[in-house]
């Protein structure tokens, strides 16, 4: 694992290569004593840690998905396909991005920066 | 003080031939009824009040039921406690909802509210009445709230907790609809639990009235998560839903369990701006009757302090029936008593203040 710190005093983590992690797959690893998840959303990174702010579960393991959008019809209108992570214990909903959760964007899981070198992914600590 | 459960009754559902349609009066002079002539077309609940469910002190002089003397109800409760308003529930009416003829349900639900404007309301101005509709046809029921939903003496829309479906569901939503427009609320009062509405309790009938009285909040529970799940107060941001003799103390745990199953699954309900705790405390009412009281009351306290129960509770004596509440020795937190015991009611139902006034310059209309 390479580690170097950058300006801010965040040590950068070697993940994988780019080309293991294509658009909609996801890899999970012990980085620095944490589980972190880093996941490829249409070729943008994104990781987040695998703890869930909601009850501690295993968030990065549950499914990526879409969901229903708010509606003020009544009916159900897809979206957000491949940008939605569910906790694996209890199904809470987050956006991949920004962590935050779908129900209450003031609960928010943590996130980490995420960088491509080379085609080298880091996650950044 | 204002009761938001007096329930005034006919002495003979005869009373309502005048105001039923030639059929529907053949049907209450020659059809079949379930207690012989007198009584009131409904399918009965599977238990039955061993000791009848009426207070026996509230018989009036001339032998009919509880509740069907002005007379005796102005003595009893209006004048005793000194009301300023009673909200009327009726009695058998609301059991229209049992009957499988939703034309017949209709027509007496028709007939029982012209019935209540002659023979109630027109006679004390304390007196507010219940808009009773026959749910298991939406649009009748919404007909007939549009027909006298502007009557200046009914304030809601009454069904009763036994039903077919929850009231959340879109197969009720006219009813909601005619209810928003008239700007009534809608209340669900414990009943209804026999004939169509096949299911009082989830796991089939209980045996005994005890038994089955202890979980008449279980219809009412399914109300209240449906409604919610529907987005009804989403669609119709301005109502108000009223549940009637349900008890209180499970509504915390309930929307405990609906806002933490909610927060899993929003997707389910996409229309949902809020959790639902925070529908329930703008849009919900609660009576009173039967508070639970336990023997440590600051149990029942906390609880209620979940809810906002200052804010959401409306009491209701339930008089004259077997289970009423005495208002003096009801015990709620002192601080809440202007709120539960009238300015609540006052709110939802946007009474006025001073009817007392107003009832003594009618009085003699009632005399």
């Amino acid at each position: 694992m390479n580690e170097a710190a950058d300006r801010r005093g965040h040590s950068r983590f070697f993940v994988c290569r780019a080309e293991a992690l294509p658009p909609g797959e996801r890899v999970v690893r012990e980085v620095d004593g944490r589980s972190i998840g880093v996941f490829n959303v249409d070729g943008r990174f994104f990781a987040l840690h695998n703890r869930c702010p909601h009850r501690g579960g295993p968030l990065c393991l549950g499914p990526v998905t879409g969901t229903t959008l708010r509606s003020d019809d009544f009916r159900y209108v897809y979206g957000r396909a491949g940008r939605v992570l569910r906790c694996a214990w209890h199904g809470w909903e987050f956006e991949i991005e920004s962590g935050r959760a779908l129900v209450d964007p003031k609960v928010r899981a943590k996130t980490f920066p995420v960088e491509v070198d080379d085609g080298d992914v880091y996650v950044l600590v | 003080m204002i009761d938001c459960d007096v329930h005034n009754s006919w002495a003979s559902s005869r009373e309502l031939l005048p105001y039923l349609d030639p059929y529907s009066r053949d049907f209450l002079a020659r059809g079949e009824l379930p207690g012989g002539r007198d009584s009131f077309p409904h399918a009965h609940q599977p238990w039955l009040h061993p000791e009848g469910f009426l207070r026996t002190d509230a018989i009036p002089p001339d032998g009919g039921p509880p509740g069907s003397s002005y007379e005796l109800l102005r003595e009893q409760l209006l004048d005793r406690y000194d009301l300023e308003y009673a909200i009327l529930t009726g009695d058998e009416a609301i059991e229209v909802s049992t009957l499988a003829n939703a034309r017949l349900a209709a027509a007496l639900a028709r007939a029982a509210n012209d019935w209540t404007i002659d023979t109630w309301l027109s006679r004390d101005a304390r007196l507010k009445g219940s808009l009773v509709v026959a749910p298991q046809d939406p649009h009748a029921a919404a007909a007939e709230i549009r027909r006298l939903g502007d009557h200046p003496d009914f304030v809601q829309v009454l069904v009763s907790t036994g039903a077919q479906r929850p009231y959340g569901d879109p197969f009720y939503h006219p009813i909601w609809d005619a209810a928003a427009e008239v700007d009534l609320p809608i209340a669900a009062h414990l009943g209804g639990q026999g004939g169509v509405n096949a299911n009082p309790t989830g796991c089939g009938p209980p045996t005994f009235f005890f038994e089955a009285h202890a979980l008449l909040c279980e219809s009412g529970i399914g109300h209240v998560a449906s409604l919610i799940a529907h987005g009804i107060f989403e669609k119709w941001p301005n109502l108000h839903f009223v549940l009637i003799e349900c008890g209180v103390a499970w509504l915390p745990a309930i929307l405990w369990r609906l806002d933490a199953d909610y927060k899993a699954l929003r997707k389910e309900a996409p229309w949902l701006t809020m959790l639902p705790s925070e529908y329930a405390a703008r849009h919900i009412r609660l009576t009173t009757q039967p508070l639970e009281q336990p023997a440590e009351l600051r149990h029942l306290w906390t609880l209620l302090e979940a809810i906002d129960g200052e804010n959401t509770l409306l009491f209701a004596s339930d008089y004259p029936h077997w289970d009423f509440d005495d208002p003096e020795r009801l015990q709620v937190p002192p601080a809440w008593k202007e709120r539960i015991f009238g300015e609540n009611a006052r709110e939802l139902y946007r009474l006025p203040k001073g009817a007392e006034a107003t009832h003594a310059a009618a009085e003699p209309r009632g005399a």
